[in-house]
């Protein structure tokens, strides 16, 4: 094993952790607002990434290019998804939250299954292709341009939450829902248009990934665990908490392939996870 | 009539916490609701804003019924509530609290020159103005919370216990600060466990006992009657 192979896993691992946080920001928001888990988050990913697939196929625009339709689709998703299913057990107790969200979960993993089969589908249509060398160490382009997005998204949702009246409005929201309806939030029509704007986010991480994964039934499983445990990580810390526990994962990744079987990768990222529970209960960020 | 309360009946699960509660409030009148605690002040408010319904009974603003109503519709309409505990938004700086005041459309175009208003009224919060909310004292925080709710341009403030945890210089200053509203003619509905310096500074109030009205009058014949002085005063 060299030093150079440590590395370039250094950079890829990298470069994935910024997927990693786009990928947990939908999720981290819409847990961050609403208090409620979305075990079917993995399976939205999944969704979103054969979107793109049969976007990009039947109108031959690059995966990368279909984000202009994947991401408002996903928020008008996301909308139809809140008003069918979350609404319904918003306020009930977390057992059934959990019961539903893992309904969704299996509803979508079938349905999958059934209608698109197990072979991976991957894309046809490609821009973002090959890689460029920087000294001794390949950068691949689609891996690069996902990073970018992920960061600007993750600025611009950081502006927006910030910066403007709608984002002040959802941090009060999540901040005291009660507080916030006696001063004349529509509680409900926020918690419906965050669920959009998470899925929005979702789906534009989904079709950066599909240029260079491809999708199967299956693939969900993985994207679900990485974001609860990001969430759990960085979560109460806000977006760069978010930011900061993708990395952490990305890069924990890249470093085990270097020295172990690439198989184990997710076992590690749940060791670091169950360490990181030892020594900082609350998360990296905890404040509460 | 400005707010009526006819025979309110609310409960939490089986139990019944109002009786038949009834009262009014008339337009830059400040009213006082005094009781003990458990006396079911705080559900009286909150049923008002919409955060509990009432099993029967109407509340009436400015002649519209507004029973039943969600929180938001009945803060648009103009009363604000300083819920009991304050209730800020903890992780937002003291700015965004107080923009979130203003989050009505009504209010929402004029919140800058109310924000200044505000900051006026309560200089402290000027200078804290970029601080967490959860980092600012309790006497602080209190005036935020009130802050807050002038920042609806409410036309009904309702005031849960605002000297509760208070050191009592602070009482003083939020009382002051509330004289103050009251003299550039804001509506008032207070809440108080403070029965004298709630019934002192009140034009009218109200006893709250188990969940029922039991008496009412003006805040100075009140402060006299018998039975206030031996159960709330300790006199």
């Amino acid at each position: 094993m060299s030093l150079e192979l440590f590395i370039q896993n250094l950079i890829n691992g990298t470069l994935l952790g910024f997927v990693y946080s786009l990928v947990a920001l939908g999720l981290a928001l819409q847990f961050g607002v609403m208090d409620i888990i979305n075990f079917g988050h993995g399976e939205f990913v999944m969704v979103a990434m054969y979107l793109t697939f049969w976007i990009s196929l039947f109108l031959a625009i690059p995966g990368s290019a279909t984000v202009v339709l994947t991401a408002p689709i996903f928020f008008v998703f996301g909308i139809i998804i809140y008003k069918l299913v979350i609404d319904k057990v918003i306020e009930a107790q977390p057992l059934s939250q959990i019961a539903v969200t893992i309904g969704l979960l299996i509803l979508l993993r079938n349905f999958a299954l059934a209608a698109w089969h197990a072979e991976p589908k991957g894309l046809q249509y490609q821009v973002l292709v090959g890689g460029f060398k920087v000294g001794d160490y390949v950068i691949s382009i689609s891996r690069l341009a996902t990073a970018i997005v992920s960061l600007v998204v993750l600025i611009v949702l950081h502006l927006i939450l910030t910066k403007t009246y709608f984002g002040i409005a959802i941090r009060a929201t999540s901040d005291d829902k009660v507080a916030a309806a006696l001063l004349g939030v529509n509680v409900k029509k926020m918690y419906t248009l965050v669920f959009g704007l998470g899925c929005a986010i979702i789906a534009i991480a989904a079709s950066f990934i599909m240029t260079f994964q491809q999708v199967e039934p299956m693939s969900g499983m993985t994207w679900g665990l990485l974001s609860w445990v990001i969430v759990a990580m960085g979560g109460l810390g806000g977006l760069s908490g978010v930011l900061a526990a993708g990395l952490i994962v990305g890069i924990a990744q890249g470093i085990e392939i270097t020295f172990w079987d690439p198989r184990a990768s997710l076992a590690i990222v749940y060791l670091l996870f169950i360490l990181l529970l030892w020594f900082k209960p609350k998360g990296l960020f905890g404040k509460r | 009539m400005f707010l009526e309360v006819s025979n309110l009946n609310v409960y939490y699960g089986m139990v019944q916490v109002l009786w038949d509660v009834s009262f009014k409030v008339e337009e830059r009148e400040m009213v006082t609701i005094i009781g003990s605690n458990g006396a079911g002040k705080t559900t009286t408010l909150l049923t008002i804003s919409g955060v509990l319904k009432p099993k029967s009974g109407k509340i009436f603003f400015k002649n519209e019924e507004i029973t039943n109503l969600p929180s938001h519709e009945i803060s648009k309409r103009g009363i604000s509530l300083v819920p009991e505990g304050r209730r800020l938004f903890p992780n937002l700086t003291v700015t965004e609290n107080l923009l979130m005041g203003a989050y009505n459309q009504r209010a929402r175009e004029q919140r800058f020159e109310t924000l200044k208003e505000v900051f006026e009224l309560f200089p402290r919060l000027e200078e804290r103005k970029k601080q967490v909310a959860r980092t600012l004292s309790g006497g602080e925080a209190q005036m935020l919370a009130i802050a807050r709710s002038l920042m609806s341009k409410p036309s009904l403030l309702m005031l849960d216990e605002p000297s509760l945890g208070l050191a009592p210089v602070l009482v003083e200053e939020v009382f002051e600060a509330i004289k103050n509203l009251k003299e550039r003619g804001t509506t008032i509905l207070l809440v108080e466990q403070n029965v004298a310096k709630g019934l002192e500074i009140a034009d009218r109030g109200y006893i709250l006992e188990n969940g029922k009205i039991t008496l009412e009058g003006r805040g100075k014949d009140l402060l006299k009657s018998e039975k206030v002085r031996k159960a709330y005063l300790a006199i």
